[in-house]
């Protein structure tokens, strides 16, 4: 079966599972919205007291900040709850037998299995707010320009998903990976300001040792003109190489399944 | 081709032991005891095309786990194997889409949605195709009796209805090898016949091998033509549930109904009498002693009924636990 189709009936699955409850299908929509909200408020505050953070403009950062929670909202409609809540879950109380005995790519469908189209309610505004930046940045944009952007979204979201993926096949060994796994969802956190806030010592480690430039800063340079062509490589080479460790994790980790008693 | 095959097959593991309490916990922390387990020690099987195995044993003896390697969901430690020609711990789709795996303990539908739902998945996951499905389900329907039931949440179902409707999802793309562990555990009396028949109904068709285990001598005896008795990781009898009889001096019981008042003496020549009047005599007869001893009751008593009874299988299977443990303990 194609994978796509797959992935359809995940997503229609995922919907019949959220309007199985119709209060909790409408309260979700009110929550998502009221969170996108939020953080536009949050960020708003901020610049009520500076006008610019570093080397970035207020525009510039906002749309760094539009691209980051992008990333963030497709990365929990699609791989974040399944790979960092539910695969450790699985893998604790033994669920993950039933699925390892479906003739289906594993890790394919570990990865995707839920699909949260609720979050669509965060991903739209947070598209509708980019077109708006984009509109009032004093840029003109090429079609150049927004492919690579595309592209370098699409990098970011491997990158996620490695990074996701390598935390949460950890829970093979430790059995329960859910604290690695809270405290890296704070760390993407940083992604969403610019990296000159930090110095020295820190700025080293997001750049090279946990490089959160790939998530939203790279990509936003795409659209600002100001991407090297170092940056680009980059940023690949850091994509490629998490998941091929994430995907090498995920062989061992699967090959250490305990299982669980029943 | 075999439908299952393995060779010093074995499992091991390993977990950190923790004492009870807020102090163990806490030792546990820093200091836990790193045990070893030795879940399948070298088991040696072979199991022909369309076999019915009841795979028995106590708590813990490896069944499970047996089942699990068997099927792919854990890998070995050491040992051949080979399953419908496959390895089974590589995963491979040809493979997993010919065998199915029914755990009496765990969920398998989709909580929230009805199990046609989940049916409907089996189908795409499984390629069956839309003529196909569409009889199998029918029947498998009936015969589990869910009719009612199809269009309901899972969440709303008893324990049993939703095993029912498990193993209707583990049986739609028709598979070559079942794997049942533990099919009507924690069902009642209804669920667990109801269960029980199905499974005996799915082993009639004789298209499939199947690997049962169950504490429940009913569900064994009711489906499977051999026994694998396993304890503590080894294999301690492989062979007929007939020949289980025999083993270790079991005695049949013999109940006998005379044309007549009949003299004890005579009788009593045969086998240990436990009850006599004269007319009924219940006596207790060795296994290999039964058909010269029926042969001589039926050529030198005028008899009106004869009724041989086995020992419960609970028991012949007890004892050989008990076996078992004793010699371990002299060891």
């Amino acid at each position: 079966m194609g994978y796509l189709k797959l992935l359809w009936l995940f997503i229609k699955v995922g919907l019949m599972r959220q309007m199985a409850y119709p209060p909790h299908f409408f309260m979700m929509i009110i929550g998502k919205v009221i969170r996108i909200l939020l953080l536009f408020f949050f960020f708003q505050a901020i610049f009520l007291k500076v006008d610019r953070i570093g080397k970035w403009s207020f525009e510039q950062v906002l749309l760094l900040f539009a691209t980051f929670h992008m990333v963030d909202f497709l990365m929990s409609i699609t791989f974040q709850r399944n790979l960092v809540q539910s695969l450790p879950r699985w893998v604790q109380t033994g669920e993950l037998d039933t699925r390892l005995l479906l003739p289906i790519n594993h890790l394919f469908l570990v990865s995707f299995e839920n699909i949260d189209l609720m979050d669509l309610f965060s991903f739209i505004p947070s598209l509708v707010f980019l077109g708006y930046v984009l509109l009032n940045l004093p840029i003109t944009l090429s079609w150049l320009q927004g492919f690579l952007y595309i592209i370098l979204v699409l990098n970011a979201l491997i990158f996620l998903y490695a990074i996701n993926l390598i935390v949460a096949t950890l829970s093979f060994w430790t059995t329960q990976s859910y604290g690695i796994g809270r405290i890296l969802d704070n760390l993407f956190k940083i992604g969403r300001y610019p990296l000159d806030i930090f110095e020295g010592f820190w700025r080293a480690i997001f750049i090279y040792f946990f490089p959160l430039v790939v998530i939203a800063q790279i990509p936003s340079q795409a659209l600002l003109k100001i991407l090297s062509l170092k940056s680009v490589f980059f940023a690949f080479m850091v994509s490629g190489v998490s998941l091929i460790i994430a995907i090498k994790f995920w062989r061992i980790g699967i090959k250490n399944y305990l299982s669980a008693s029943t | 081709m075999k439908a299952i095959r393995t060779k010093g097959l074995s499992k091991r593991y390993w977990f950190y032991k923790k004492e009870a309490g807020l102090k163990g916990s806490l030792k546990g922390l820093f200091r836990g005891e790193k045990v070893f387990v030795e879940a399948v020690r070298g088991i040696d099987l072979e199991v022909e095309v369309g076999e019915r195995i009841g795979f028995i044993g106590p708590n813990g003896a490896g069944k499970t786990t047996s089942l699990k390697i068997f099927s792919g969901i854990l890998y070995p430690t050491s040992g051949e194997l080979e399953v419908l020609g496959y390895l089974p711990y590589k995963r491979e789709k040809r493979f997993l889409s010919q065998i199915t795996f029914l755990s009496g303990q765990r969920n398998q539908l989709f909580w929230d949605l009805p199990a046609k739902e989940y049916f409907n998945f089996c189908r795409e996951v499984y390629h069956i195709p839309e003529g196909e499905f569409k009889k199998n389900l029918k029947r498998l329907v009936e015969l589990a009796e869910i009719e009612d039931i199809l269009n309901v949440p899972q969440r709303k179902l008893s324990f049993g209805q939703r095993k029912r409707c498990e193993l209707v999802a583990g049986m739609l793309h028709d598979p070559k090898l079942i794997f049942l562990d533990e099919p009507t555990n924690a069902l009642d009396l209804i669920n667990a016949r109801k269960v029980r028949e199905f499974i005996k109904e799915k082993a009639g068709e004789g298209r499939s091998t199947i690997l049962l285990t169950s504490h429940n001598m009913t569900d064994i005896e009711n489906v499977c033509d051999r026994v694998v008795i396993i304890n503590r990781g080894k294999i301690v009898y492989d062979g007929k549930i007939g020949d289980l009889y025999r083993l270790n001096g079991f005695k049949r019981k013999v109940r006998v109904v005379f044309n007549g008042v009949w003299d004890r003496e005579g009788v009593e020549k045969l086998g240990r009498v436990l009850s006599f009047n004269g007319q009924e005599v219940f006596m207790e007869v060795a296994s290999e002693e039964i058909k010269r001893v029926t042969t001589e009751l039926i050529t030198h008593f005028p008899i009106q009924d004869i009724k041989i009874e086995d020992p419960p299988l609970e028991t012949i299977i007890e004892s050989i636990y008990k076996k078992e443990a004793e010699e371990l303990h002299l060891s």
